[in-house]
């Protein structure tokens, strides 16, 4: 069975305390002002009436039905078969196509090299057998990593207690792969978003069908006046015949 | 046209030179494998063909890279010949070519859509009692067709080379949106290009065919040009080359 990598964050453990944000900035030098993971603060108010603050660890998801991929066009956003999503950077112009299809805002463009960031999962750390930076450093162990197909991994074994939550709505569910603590608040500003493509992604899905039917609308034309044509010899023919 | 040096052919007119013919069937060929491998660059949603055919192509040449590049080089090098020919032919050809096919002012265009129309319903046997003026070397359909494809050309070369310097070089400091809207803009004329190349396509092969032949040794029946384009013939009386 193939890999399947996916995060716990066990939002009772979290305290808060940014280490997986710095791990992370260190790991991948990202810009002062940008960064590949977050902690989302979410007030809310239980049943009983007392104020609750949820603390959620935010990153790229690694969906399942990654959006972000379906919208770029030179294939530089890809997914590999054990689910992580990268970008390649030799593929990458830096367009944006894929920023805004991502409901959780998880990529920006490095104001350094022009090319798309977001969170890989430490890919190169994985390969080499380690965890991702983010849950190396997380000393609250709120962050768990591992093979959601491997039943002897721990985040398996977690998982299969169902005391987890994906960060879903019933309009944007593309099968996000970061998993919270069952009960943990959510509200609006970590809720997915879908949000309307670039005004150029809008005017493609114009254009690409456009062209389609006015590609198919002359062939139709020309074709059918061909066809006529063909009738008319032959009727020119037969008549020559008699 | 240099018909002095041509030689005579007896009932034919010699309509075009050899470089000219090079020219159109170089610009074929040079459209035909920058279409195959356009195609199959646009991944993701902006696709225009199933994904099978960009992996199976991709795969081919050793990948994307391999593909944008060799699909880059091959369009630098038609816009580079072009842009040759137009340095060093410019007054016995290209400006002499300009000047009897571009179709630029509102009225022209006009003029131009309404031929267009009356000669395309004259293909399914309609508006046949349509008397229309005399034509010269070109009608309003093909000046009409010669001036599209000359304006999306210039826009497909320049979009292209602009979309290549982003890919190769980092991006930096240009902003995602000149490559987005030089993607939409590219696709767009490319489009349109094909659009038109149906009707060029069908008059050459099945109305027309012997403009086709011309277009393999350079000269046109004269009884074909007197039917088909008879201002031009009486250009050519006048000036003693028929």
């Amino acid at each position: 069975m193939p890999k399947k990598y996916v995060m716990l964050v066990d939002t009772e453990r979290c305290v808060n305390c940014k280490a997986c944000e710095v791990s992370c900035r260190a790991e991948w030098n990202t810009p002062l002002g940008y960064s590949r993971n977050w902690v989302s603060e979410v007030m809310a108010v239980d049943p009983n009436g007392m104020p609750t603050l949820s603390l959620l660890s935010g990153r790229c998801m690694h969906c399942d039905s990654p959006p972000c991929v379906a919208a770029c066009p030179t294939g530089a956003s890809y997914k590999r078969d054990d689910g992580i999503v990268l970008v390649d950077r030799d593929l990458c112009t830096g367009c944006e196509f894929c920023i805004d299809p991502c409901p959780y805002n998880a990529r920006f463009r490095d104001p350094t090299d022009g090319m798309i960031s977001k969170c890989t999962f430490c890919q190169p750390r994985i390969d080499a057998g380690e965890e991702p930076a983010c849950v190396h450093v997380c000393f609250t162990r709120a962050l768990m990593f591992g093979d959601a197909n491997d039943p002897s991994s721990e985040v398996a074994r977690r998982l299969a207690e169902g005391t987890w939550q994906r960060l879903v709505t019933t309009e944007v569910d593309v099968g996000p792969n970061l998993y919270y603590s069952k009960g943990t608040q959510f509200d609006a500003t970590v809720l997915p978003q879908k949000k309307s493509p670039t005004v150029a992604a809008q005017t493609l899905a114009v254009v690409n069908p456009g062209l389609k039917i006015g590609l198919g609308g002359m062939l139709g034309l020309f074709g059918a006046a061909g066809v006529l044509k063909l009738v008319k010899r032959k009727e020119e023919v037969a008549s020559h015949e008699h | 046209m240099n018909t002095e040096t041509a030689p005579v052919k007896p009932g034919f007119i010699y309509s075009r030179p050899k470089k000219v013919i090079r020219l159109h069937w170089f610009n074929a060929i040079c459209w035909l494998v920058l279409t195959l491998s356009g195609l199959g660059i646009i991944r993701g949603s902006l696709r225009f063909m199933p994904v099978g055919y960009a992996e199976w192509l991709q795969n081919t040449v050793g990948g994307q890279f391999n593909l944008i590049v060799g699909h880059s080089l091959l369009g630098l090098l038609w816009a580079g010949v072009f842009a040759l020919f137009v340095l060093f032919n410019w007054t016995s050809v290209v400006w002499p070519f300009l000047k009897k096919v571009l179709s630029i002012t509102p009225m022209s265009v006009l003029r131009d859509m309404y031929e267009m129309v009356v000669d395309i319903a004259k293909l399914f046997g309609l508006l046949k009692s349509v008397k229309l003026a005399p034509p010269g070397r070109y009608n309003g359909a093909q000046r009409l067709l010669g001036t599209m494809i000359i304006g999306s050309s210039m826009a497909i070369a320049l979009t292209g080379t602009l979309m290549f310097v982003l890919f190769l070089l980092t991006p930096m400091t240009v902003d995602g949106a000149v490559f987005r809207w030089s993607l939409v803009a590219h696709a767009f004329f490319v489009g349109l290009v094909y659009i038109g190349l149906v009707a060029h396509i069908y008059y050459a092969l099945i109305e027309e065919p012997e403009s086709l032949q011309s277009m393999t040794d350079g000269y046109l029946e004269e009884g074909y040009v007197k039917r088909h384009c008879p201002a031009w013939y009486d250009e050519l009386k006048k000036e003693g080359r028929v």
